[in-house]
């Protein structure tokens, strides 16, 4: 029997989420992810579970904080420009060691931009936007059943590492409908009885801040919480390798776009020139390692975007000087279609491979 | 086997809704199919379309600069949307609410007088399932049982709006066949 | 024979970090008072802010989170619907500033009063960013000197300060809104009973209750305590009068 539907990836992402035992939703409409809220009003409202519209995303990521504290599996949506605004929070949390999942369905930027669809918070969400050393899990699916996969994956490793996690998807992916498997949630439930805040019932009571006069303590806070991250780039990093074996060229890529780079992979490969995508899953953590190892047997690398070259940075620090790097990218609007791709390649060729 | 459609309209002729039974059908059909609608602001102004992709084998194209069929629903479609076809490809154009001129000379036209025919059967709504058959004729030959199981997705219970619309597709579907 | 005792809810061996004078101390004293009464300290989540107010997890013996600088309410109404989706009424409230509450804080105090949010909230009114050393802050009074209206408070610079016992009295959602003053004893022990009815307003899930309290800031105004209270006593309660702005039983 076919179990798939036909789903948009937002509405993808909001059954998912309650498929996993998300409790708790807060969000403000913003195209183009607000199907999202508008499915999970309904449904949430049906079982008695939280759900507020709030006033502003500020205050839907702090109703999420809160939510948070309980111990919940809290969820808040939004698209770029308004997940600026929840930066000041998503940095708090990573201090509180707060699970949080927060969707952003990039649009175009920066500032209000446009709804059109643009992969241009790849900083904001690698890097982050808030104060401090801090670091938020970054998930970057490409289709629309990743949509679902990758949305069970961010609910487990927030709670997990007691951490906010970032999906990250684009307009196109958000709106787009493909046939998908709502699958059961594979991972387990993490116990989180000694922390969350339910009372001080029998036990002393707790106290959950990011606030700290003592130096030495915030000082060790700090470094504990990177013990953290120092586990999450050892075990978590993910990706996928696509005719990377015997590949002389390779193509970075992440989101719907890498869909089209690997479309060009099978138009070279078509040709006989020897051609593969590495696709980053994990942004954060980065699979620096990964693509260091491929960047000493394949000689030039390739990195496509539909932004001005932001994980670009991050593919630079992992091939470091073993392999040439060139872009592609462009900032907003219609994705880089393969016949664009194929001819910035060909043109990248002719003038610094020439051998090829 | 891939093919690309764009289906445009106003507001209110169901153009999203055919395109999603038209993907509904590649998909039960075990097709590689995606559904991408306008959003937003885009459709502010009653402007309404939407692209389906469908492939035997997994798609990784999501957006195309030009599609095999483009069904335009009214004239506004008709003009925005007729450069979009790509060369030997089919417009598919409800001459009930666009003039019948062909303005490029590399494609086919079909024009069907899609809101007159749907009045006819007595629903102006279901314009659109007319659309859809001859798409299904002068493509694949969808099967009656998935278009149908397509339709009960959408509709879910409404049995008699089904039933209307199996009606408007059939007769898109032999429109063709009678003219010929 | 034992005639006073600290309320069980204050943590032991905490010494206040407040400021001399400052009524800070004696508020947290009383919300404690009031827990304890209530039986309340093992089904509460305090939520504190920035500004002087976020140590009240240093003191009260309840589970507690701090908020981001404003959004208290917010994070309020988070622990609490979280808990009531799991099945649980807990005891939610908020421990604010004036200027966490009313002015950075404002469209979430006022957002979570309209959706008549079932917590409470509590809000310290010293008339001044105290946390940062005296600034003009929204609830400044006409004339009043701080370090940014050196001239004092006039309203072509600075306009005129928010009245948000009354403000919050006209939110629909609103069960109970009330200002008190901590000068006197007859007005501490007011105090208490009225933040008592707030807090029982929410257990008796009635909607967003809220109390305002006057409170001395002596380091800031550059006042001895006494002098503080006296302040509060002749001018401060001119601008904000004491009161009940919003009883639902009564209205």
């Amino acid at each position: 029997m076919n179990t798939k539907e036909l789903l948009k990836g937002n509405i993808a992402i909001a059954k998912a989420a309650l498929n996993c035992g998300c409790t708790c939703y807060f969000g403000y409409p913003i195209t183009p992810q607000t199907e999202i809220g508008e499915y999970l009003s309904l449904e949430m409202q049906k079982n008695k579970l939280a759900y507020v519209c709030a006033e502003s995303e500020i205050a839907a990521i702090n109703m999420a904080l809160g939510a948070a504290s309980t111990g919940a599996k809290v969820m808040t949506s939004s698209s770029s420009c308004a997940v600026s605004l929840m930066q000041e929070t998503i940095s708090y949390a990573c201090s509180d060691e707060l699970p949080i999942v927060i969707v952003n369905v990039m649009r175009a930027g920066p500032g209000q931009g446009y709804i059109f669809p643009s992969q241009g918070d790849y900083n904001q969400a690698t890097v982050g936007g808030g104060n401090g050393d801090y670091h938020t899990i970054v998930l970057s699916p490409t289709n629309v059943q990743e949509c679902i996969d990758l949305t069970y994956k961010a609910f487990y490793l927030a709670q997990k590492y007691r951490n906010p996690v970032i999906l990250l998807a684009d307009g196109l992916l958000g709106q787009m409908a493909e046939p998908a498997e709502l699958t059961d949630n594979p991972y387990p439930q993490i116990d989180n009885s000694n922390w969350r805040l339910d009372g001080a019932n029998s036990r002393p009571s707790r106290e959950i801040h990011s606030l700290e006069i003592n130096q030495n303590k915030l000082n060790q806070h700090i470094i504990n919480i990177y013990k953290k991250y120092e586990a999450i780039e050892k075990d978590e990093c993910d990706f996928e390798e696509y005719l990377c074996e015997d590949a002389q060229i390779i193509f970075t890529a992440f989101g719907s776009l890498a869909r089209h780079v690997k479309s060009v992979c099978n138009y070279y490969r078509s040709k006989g020139i020897k051609v593969g995508l590495f696709r980053p899953k994990t942004l954060y953590p980065f699979p620096y390692k990964k693509l260091n190892e491929l960047s000493k047997k394949t000689p030039i690398f390739i990195d496509v975007e539909m932004n001005m070259g932001q994980m670009l940075k991050d593919i630079r620090l992992a091939i470091l000087s073993n392999a040439r790097i060139s872009f592609i990218g462009k900032p907003v609007g219609n994705w880089l279609k393969e016949e664009e791709i194929i001819n910035a390649t060909d043109n990248i060729i002719k003038e610094h491979y020439a051998s090829i | 086997m891939i093919r690309n459609f764009i289906i445009s309209g106003s507001g209110g002729q169901g153009v999203l809704s055919i395109g999603t039974i038209l993907a509904n059908i590649f998909m039960l059909s075990n097709k590689y199919v995606n559904f991408c609608p306008c959003y937003g602001a885009e459709m502010r102004g009653g402007a309404v379309n939407c692209e389906i992709n469908a492939s035997d084998n997994e798609l990784l194209t999501l957006q195309n600069s030009e599609v095999d069929i483009v069904v335009a629903l009214n004239q506004t479609s008709f003009d925005k949307f007729i450069s979009k076809v790509k060369r030997n490809g089919t417009i598919i154009v409800n001459s009930s609410l666009a003039k019948i001129n062909k303005t490029r000379d590399d494609i086919k036209y079909i024009f069907a007088p899609m809101t007159q025919e749907a009045v006819r059967l007595g629903n102006i709504k279901i314009a659109n399932s007319i659309a859809l058959g001859i798409i299904s004729k002068i493509t694949d030959n969808f099967s009656i049982e998935k278009v149908k199981e397509a339709y009960e997705k959408i509709l879910k219970n409404k049995t008699e709006l089904i039933q209307k619309n199996l009606e408007a597709y059939l007769t898109g579907y032999n429109y063709l066949l009678e003219r010929q | 024979m034992q005639v006073y005792s600290a309320p069980k809810t204050i943590k032991e061996n905490s010494d206040f970090t407040f400021c001399p004078g400052c009524d800070h101390g004696l508020a947290i004293k009383i919300v404690a008072q009031i827990i304890d009464e209530l039986n309340l300290k093992e089904n509460t989540i305090a939520v504190a802010s920035s500004g002087c107010s976020v140590f009240l997890y240093n003191f009260l013996d309840v589970d507690c989170i701090e908020s981001p600088h404003g959004r208290a309410c917010a994070v309020a109404t988070g622990v609490k619907r979280a808990h009531k989706a799991n099945g649980d009424n807990k005891f939610v409230f908020t421990y604010q500033g004036d200027g966490d509450f009313a002015s950075i804080g404002l469209s979430e105090s006022m957002h979570s009063a309209l959706r008549g949010e079932n917590i409470t909230a509590i809000c310290i009114n010293n008339t001044n960013y105290g946390m940062t050393g005296g600034q003009l802050g929204p609830t400044t009074i006409m004339g009043q000197i701080t370090t940014t209206s050196q001239n004092g408070r006039n309203k072509e610079y600075h306009g005129f300060p928010i009245k948000t016992a009354e403000q919050i009295a006209l939110c629909e959602g609103t069960s109970f809104s009330a200002r008190v003053a901590l000068y006197d004893i007859k007005n501490i022990i007011n105090a208490k009973n009225t933040i008592k009815k707030a807090f029982e307003y929410q257990i008796e899930n009635l909607g967003f209750s809220f109390v305002e309290i006057l409170s001395s800031c002596p380091t800031n105004w550059k006042l001895s305590p006494k002098e503080s209270h006296e302040k509060i006593k002749n001018e401060l309660s001119k601008t904000f009068p004491l009161g009940i702005f919003k009883d639902i039983k009564n209205d």
